[in-house]
Parts: structure tokens; C-alpha cells; sequence
């Protein structure tokens, strides 16, 4: 018998109903250290997830080994027998997926030699301009998943993913870039001479004056700020557990009415599915539309428990991961202009993002690799600064949306242009 | 296989149990289990690495070297190993172990330290328990080979207050591989608790240049974040930090010493290093100068100074160079005497985390709240407060270290690995220091 049949079988001689998550990734990666690959490394994995509802309970347990999943399933039958009971509408039935385009490119092979190459076309894009390369690094991954339940559930999708990364150096002036995507459609080139260039660029930095100036966050530094504050604060479980500064302000204008703030599957993007983590189809949710705060997001279990549908936002962190609310991909609207055309201080990344108060919003953070544009053009970088404010208030202050986007992590973000900012100078 | 000049294997498997208790419901309690090896070979140049799941300890390793032979050929980095003094330590005694007490007993002393935590404001509470019992596998091609099983457990408890639409949070944590630490420890809960109370009260921060108190747990990240990993050898090697060569100079002030000991029994603790390296001391910062750095036998082989056995990895990953234990050593001022000297500033307390670019030598991080200092007296209590700044000016701005040392736990993220670490010191004071919040006056 197929290994998830057999999984579900006997499981529901144990419980109402049973849910299995198997997740199979292979992948190949080389790094750099200095100009030079030091490491080539090839990984096989294997992931076993069984939830188990009985009575209204909720029990939980994985395992790395198939062998083992008798002693999986035991172990989340006995998680279940430890849970409070709650309102339980049942795992979902097998119902119709939208479509979505591939995530899989048939043309990524888990070849270590692609891998070499990569990082060698990095350092040469990083070798047009002054800056000494640290460290470097490019992979290869195919995996599949599969999900099924009692309810007659049994979804497999197939994703493929690249990504590659690269850090310079010059005197005391860092450069990190990278780029990813589900697709073979990365540009190694560009990435290494994008960390060269802001190494090289920064080496030359001026000190800023403390006062409030107009920035322009790119996509890196506007993804860090809002998945450790943004994400958390739309989990219809932090809402309704008094943990969101969002929470009771459905139908309010929260943020700029020029911006909307969507979670879209659809994207060609790595986060995008046909369906959720435990099974549900994905869907696109609007979350504020003009500013407005129109939505939450919700898995079962918080769906159930507060009398709403679920928005097909379950995710897992991994194969042993149970299923908890997320964003698939994370996407911001708006209409669309040019960010930099007026002086403002471009802030490529930040640092110590995660440090931001998940509850309020509130932040203070050192930029890294700034500098003054105008008219679209890199001018005076700025040696050291730092930027408090609060991430809600921020989203209150764009006044313009880039027309490029770039992926970062699973969110789709375009650089973004905010009215006067706080900004600590030495 | 005449080309394989060295190989290990380190073979982790373990039980990770763990119980979340939201507002007084039990969400979820209970085991996974995982298994993972991790196969090195040094091939002629550089590494050729083979992660897999459920490896059989009888395995002959003869294929799997073969595998990741193949891979270290398209290397090119010319590595080499320094020899390293090999050995075990004993493991630190455990007081309660965790394996003899029930699940339902776990979640019922978490539930007591949650329901601590239910002041009147508190609209949130939150605990959390984590541990894992993982038994470790090391054997190398030199014969090596040791065996060993370590439990790290612990807990955290969240408290959110609100009032008038404001919110703010407290939370306490503690971890340990001392045995079970669930039994009488409901002060944490309440003492979450009442600092998002406080918190309600307490205004932002206003940012810029001033002196600074740092408390312990603070202090301990400061040198963590700040020293620890500007110190770690492979980002010396790589020209990644600011510390690289700068051995013997002196870029603090005399009363500042800072280490990393793998050795002590503290929540870092190794028994033995990821490569088989016996562990040790090693003192980073020595009366202000740059003394040593920590090393895997790669880095040390390629930079010197310091030593090996600061390689650790997560279960199923390569081993990085790591920090352990680390923490500022005891001085000879008083607490009371560092705010006397400090007369106006602001005393920094606990820590939200924080991130350094070793390279261009700058640090952030934040802590979970502060007091403002006046005429040596602690004031209004402040939110929202960051410490930031170039490594080598703070470390000269340093000029009181106190005499209560108290040691923190917590994770550590490098190269996508999480290690158990502990950060200490005791308070210390820094008489320029940029601090970050966007309150104003």
C-alpha cells in the first residue's frame, strides 16, 4: 500500500480524521570564499507531518524517517489527547484549484558543475567595479509535496528553485546582493556586480545630519520591515488573541490610502500554490484596498475557533513544521510612478530589522549601503545612520510605488518613496 | 580514493518536544523526531559535502565518501587542516531529567507559569516550552570517534498589556541543559507581565549621542554581536571583519576582556567541538587588545592565532565557526558607582536581539526597554530603545565594567543555522554611545 495510504488508514482508527504531509527535496550548492570554491554540497531530504482531530483536538508530530511513521503517528495521536478541544469544522474536501503557473522549470538540473558556473559569473560582474569579493554562494533545488487527508484530499505540487548570493568588501564599505527565483531565470552577472558596486560605492561615504528626510526604501529593506511586523500583525490569530495593533480596525484606512496590500498565489513567484498547507485552495486576499483594512488572514484551526473562513493562508516552516497562519506571496499595489527622480536617501538594506516590536510596529535600525539619488542616480553615499519610526505609520507616508519589482524571499515588492522620515545622524 | 585527504561524519538524531499555551489553551503539545548526517570530505582542494536523513550507524561509509568525493572535484580553494588536540568533557550534571517526566506533567507546569502572567491590563499571555534531546555521532577518518547525548530545554512567556488602544509587551525566557526548569518559576510569568504594565507608562526613547548603562543581558549581546562575531575566523580569513589583523592592538579600553568558552555549563555548552576538536577557552579580548580568534581547523590553518574548536552545527548542517559562552569578564566597579559616574544618561535593559556587519564594523541591536539616568538616579522609564555604532569607537567608549556578571540564553542565526549560545556580562558603561528611538522631547 502507498505509504500515505497506509498512514491515513491507520490513523483513523485512531482519530476523526487525519492529515498527512510528505515533503521530498533534493538539492546541490557551491560556495565561494574569497574568489575561490571552497565547498560543493549535495542534499537529500525527506519529511513526514501527521495531524491528527479527534473530539476537536488537534495533535501534531513528524519525522524525518518513513519507517518510523507508526511511532509518528502514535506520537501526534497523544498530542491531540493533550490539546483543549475546539469548535472543529473538518479538514477540507477535495474541491477545484485555481490555476497557477508552474513552479517547476524542467531546465533546473542538480548539476554541481551549474553551480560552479554561476559563481563564476558572478565574480565576473563583481570584477567591474573596486571591491574584494568575501564570500558567494549558488543552489539548485527540486522538491515535491504532497498533501492528503481523510476527507479525501491528495494534492502533490512539483517546485523547482534557484538562488545566489554575493558579498564584496571595500575598507570598511560592504556590498551584499542576490537573487532567487523558482525559474533558471537569475542573473548571477548582475547580482555580483550589484554587491561590488555598492562595496565600491560606500567606501566613500559622508555622515548625515539628524532630521527628517524623504527615503526610498528598496524591496530588500521593505520586505525586512514588514514580514517582522506587517505579516504577524495580519494573522487572524494575533487578532483575535489581542497581539495585532490591527486587530478591531477592519473597514478603517490603516495605512496610505494610495497602497493596497495583497497575498497573491498567483504571482510567478517562490511561494506561489495551488493550495494551502493543510489542503485549501489558495486564493488571493486583498488586505487593505486604498489604504482600507479589508481582510485577515486564517487557517482551519483560527477559522473554526472564531467563526470565519479560512483564507487558505495555512504555511509550514518545514516537513516537520505543523501548519500556522503566513502569507504566500506578499504583494503591494498602487499606482505607479518614479521613486527616485527627486533627492532622497536611497536605503538599500538594514540592519537589525528583526528587532522591530511585532505588537506595535515600533523600530530603530541601522541603514546599510545609503546614499543620496537624484534623478534616478546613486550620488553621496551615506556612511552611518539610523531610522526609527514605526512600520504602520511608514506605510502611512508613501508617496509614491515604483513600477519595477524585484522577488525577495517569497514577497513580490517594489521600491518605495516615503515622505520625511526620521533619521539619526552622528 | 587516494584523493581524499580527509572525512567525517556526524550523524544527529534526536526528539524535539515542545508545548504552546495561548491564553490559557493548550494549542499543541508533543514529539517530532529527526535524524540527519552530515558527510565532509577534503578532497585535493576544497570540501565536497553530502547531507541525507536516516543514515544506518552500520553503513560502511566507503559510498558515501565516494558521493562526496565527487563533489569536492569541482572545488578550487586549496584547504588545508591544522591539527587540533582532541577530547570529550564530561557532560554537566542534570538536575530533573526531562525524559522521566510526563507531557501532561510539562504542560501543566507551563500552564501554572502562563496563568502567573494574568494581571490586571494583560489582555495576552503566551508560554512556550522547547526541548530536545539529540544524541550525537562523530568519527572521522583518523579514527576519531565520539558518542555523546545532550538535553537543552526551556521556556518563554509573553505578556501583552494593553490600555486606551496602546499595547505593549513583556517576555521573560530561560533555557538551560541542566535538566528540567518548569518547577517554582512562575516569578517569570508575572515578571513578564509587569513589564508591559510598566511599559504603558513609558515614553519613546529620544534618539542620539549619550552616555549609556548597560545592563547584563544587554552587555552580553553587545559583546556577542559586537566582538563575537567580528572575532569568528572564517569571516577573518574571508576579510570580513573589522578585528582582521588587528591581533595585539589595542581597541577597547584596559578593563575590558572578552571570551568565548565552550567549556563551561552554560546553554553554549559543547562537550566536544562539531569536528571533533577538544573545546577551550579562548579569550577574544584581552585588557583591550584584539588576543585571539575562534577557529575551526580550516580557519586556523589559514589564519593562526587562536584556537580550534569553535566549530558547531546544527543537526543536519556543516559545522561553521561559532560562538559558545560568551560574555565581558567581571571588573571592579559597583553598579551604584557606574551610575554615579554616568550622572545623565540612559540605563539599557534586556534585548530584543540584534545584528552586526562585521565588515564595515557596525552594530545594531535593541533592547526591550531603558530608564533614563539623572543625577546618577534611575528616571522615567523609556520603550522602544536601540544601542547602534561603529565596533571600534564603542569599545573604546567603554570605560567601567562592574562586578555582577550574570549570563543570558538565547539562539544565534549564522549561514542559516540556529545554535544554542549564552551572552553575559555584567553591567558596563559606555560614556558616548549612539542610541536609537523616535520619541522627542
Amino acid at each position: 500500500m502507498d505509504l500515505i495510504e497506509e498512514i491515513l488508514r491507520a490513523g483513523e482508527k485512531q482519530a476523526d480524521e487525519v492529515e498527512v504531509y510528505i515533503s521530498e527535496a533534493e538539492s546541490v550548492s557551491a560556495d565561494l570564499k574569497r574568489t575561490h570554491v571552497e565547498t560543493a554540497s549535495g542534499s537529500k531530504g525527506f519529511g513526514i507531518g501527521i495531524r491528527v482531530i479527534a473530539g476537536g483536538r488537534i495533535g501534531v508530530s513528524s519525522t524525518g524517517s518513513p519507517r518510523d511513521w507508526r511511532a509518528c503517528l502514535d506520537a501526534a495521536c497523544a498530542s491531540a489527547r493533550l490539546a483543549h478541544p475546539q469548535e472543529w469544522g473538518g479538514l477540507p474536501s477535495p474541491a477545484a484549484l485555481p490555476p497557477v503557473p508552474p513552479i517547476r522549470d524542467p531546465r533546473v538540473a542538480l548539476d554541481p558543475a551549474w553551480a560552479r558556473n554561476v559563481l563564476e559569473e558572478m565574480l565576473e560582474g563583481a570584477g567591474e567595479h573596486d571591491a574584494a569579493v568575501t564570500g558567494g554562494s549558488a543552489s539548485a533545488s527540486q522538491s515535491r509535496i504532497r498533501i492528503a487527508n481523510t476527507s479525501g484530499v491528495l494534492y502533490e505540487q512539483e517546485r523547482t528553485s534557484v538562488g545566489c548570493s554575493i558579498e564584496c568588501i571595500n575598507e570598511r564599505s560592504t556590498g551584499y546582493e542576490f537573487d532567487a527565483s523558482p525559474y533558471l531565470e537569475i542573473d548571477p552577472r548582475r547580482t555580483g556586480e550589484r554587491a561590488a558596486f555598492f562595496a565600491e560605492h560606500g567606501a566613500v561615504g559622508e555622515e548625515i545630519e539628524s532630521g527628517n528626510y524623504d527615503l526610498v526604501l528598496s524591496p530588500v529593506a521593505l520586505t525586512q520591515l514588514l514580514s517582522h511586523v506587517l505579516e504577524p500583525a495580519l494573522s487572524g490569530r494575533n487578532v483575535h488573541a489581542g497581539r495585532s495593533w490591527l486587530a478591531g480596525k477592519l473597514g478603517e484606512e490603516c495605512i496610505g490610502e494610495n497602497l493596497s496590500i495583497m497575498d497573491d498565489p498567483s504571482r510567478k513567484a517562490p511561494g506561489s500554490t495551488r493550495f494551502d498547507a493543510e489542503g485549501v485552495p489558495a486564493r488571493r486576499i486583498t488586505f487593505f484596498d486604498g489604504g482600507v483594512l479589508e481582510a485577515y488572514a486564517y487557517d482551519l484551526r483560527t477559522a473554526y475557533r472564531y467563526g470565519q473562513e479560512s483564507s487558505g493562508s495555512a504555511v509550514r516552516g518545514g516537513p516537520g513544521g505543523a501548519p500556522s497562519i503566513g502569507i504566500h506571496t506578499l504583494v503591494i499595489d498602487g499606482r505607479r510612478d518614479t521613486v527616485d527622480d527627486d533627492p532622497a536617501v536611497y536605503v538599500h538594506d538594514l540592519i537589525g530589522a528583526h528587532t522591530a516590536n511585532p505588537i506595535t510596529g515600533d523600530f530603530s535600525v541601522e541603514l546599510s549601503n545609503a546614499s543620496w539619488v537624484a534623478d534616478g542616480e546613486f550620488e553621496t553615499p551615506v556612511r552611518s545612520a539610523m531610522f526609527a519610526g514605526n512600520v504602520f505609520d511608514l506605510l502611512s507616508s508613501v508617496a509614491a510605488i515604483d513600477r519595477d519589482e524585484r522577488i525577495v524571499g517569497t514577497a513580490v515588492l517594489p521600491r518605495v518613496r516615503l515622505n520625511s522620515q526620521h533619521i539619526i545622524g552622528k | 580514493m587516494d584523493t581524499v585527504r580527509y572525512y567525517d561524519i556526524r550523524h544527529v538524531r534526536g526528539s524535539a518536544t515542545h508545548v504552546d499555551i495561548d491564553n490559557g489553551v493548550v494549542e499543541s503539545a508533543g514529539t517530532s523526531f529527526y535524524d540527519h548526517a552530515v558527510v565532509r570530505v577534503l578532497g585535493p582542494k576544497g570540501w565536497g559535502i553530502l547531507t541525507m536523513e536516516n543514515l544506518d550507524p552500520a553503513a560502511l561509509p566507503e559510498p558515501l565518501v565516494r558521493e562526496a568525493l565527487s563533489l569536492a572535484l569541482i572545488t578550487d580553494d586549496p584547504v588545508d587542516l591544522a591539527d587540533a588536540p582532541r577530547g570529550i568533557l564530561p557532560l554537566p550534571g542534570v538536575g530533573e531529567d526531562p525524559l522521566d517526566v510526563s507531557l501532561e506533567e510539562k504542560t501543566a507546569l507551563l500552564a501554572g507559569i502562563e496563568e502567573a502572567a494574568h494581571l490586571p491590563e494583560i489582555v495576552n499571555t503566551r508560554a512556550r516550552y522547547a526541548e530536545s534531546i539529540e544524541e550525537v555521532r562523530f568519527c572521522d577518518s583518523s579514527g576519531i570517534e565520539y558518542t555523546y547525548a545532550i538535553p537543552r530545554c526551556g521556556f518563554s512567556v509573553l505578556a501583552v498589556a494593553a490600555r486606551n488602544g496602546e499595547m505593549q509587551m513583556g517576555r521573560e525566557s530561560h533555557y538551560t541543559i541542566r535538566g528540567l526548569n518548569l518547577r517554582h518559576r512562575q516569578d517569570l510569568g508575572e515578571r513578564a507581565a509587569q513589564t508591559a504594565i510598566a511599559l504603558l507608562d513609558a515614553r519613546a526613547a529620544k534618539g542620539g549621542r549619550m552616555r549609556a548603562v548597560l545592563d547584563p543581558e544587554l552587555a552580553g549581546v553587545f559583546a556577542h554581536e559586537a566582538v563575537g562575531h567580528a572575532s569568528e575566523g572564517d569571516l577573518i580569513r574571508e576579510g570580513n571583519s573589522v578585528l582582521a589583523g588587528r591581533t595585539g592592538e589595542a581597541i577597547g579600553s584596559q578593563v575590558l576582556t572578552i571570551v568565548d568558552d565552550p567549556s563551561l555549563p552554560e546553554f553554549g555548552f559543547e562537550p566536544v567541538d562539531a569536528e571533533g576538536v577538544a573545546v577551550s577557552r579562548t579569550e577574544l579580548i584581552r585588557a583591550g587588545r584584539v588576543n585571539a580568534f575562534m577557529h575551526t581547523r580550516q580557519t586556523l590553518a589559514a589564519v593562526g592565532n587562536g584556537a580550534a574548536g569553535h566549530a558547531r552545527a546544527s543537526a543536519g548542517d556543516q559545522p561553521l565557526v561559532r560562538m559558545s559562552n560568551t560574555y565581558i569578564e567581571e571588573g571592579d566597579s559597583s553598579y551604584d558607582e557606574i551610575l554615579a559616574e554616568c550622572r545623565s544618561g540612559i540605563l539599557l535593559k534586556g534585548s530584543r536581539g540584534g545584528q552586526v556587519d562585521p565588515g564595515r564594523g557596525v552594530f545594531q541591536f535593541n533592547a526591550e526597554y531603558g530608564y533614563i539616568i539623572e543625577d546618577g538616579e534611575i528616571g522615567q522609564m523609556v520603550r522602544d530603545v536601540s544601542l547602534s555604532g561603529d565596533i571600534l569607537s564603542t569599545l573604546h567608549a567603554i570605560t567601567l565594567v562592574g562586578d555582577d556578571r550574570r549570563m543570558h540564553e538565547g539562539y544565534c542565526g549564522k549561514g542559516g543555522q540556529s545554535v544554542p549560545v549564552s551572552d553575559g556580562s555584567p553591567h558596563i558603561f559606555l560614556e558616548d554611545a549612539m542610541v536609537g528611538g523616535n520619541g522627542s522631547d
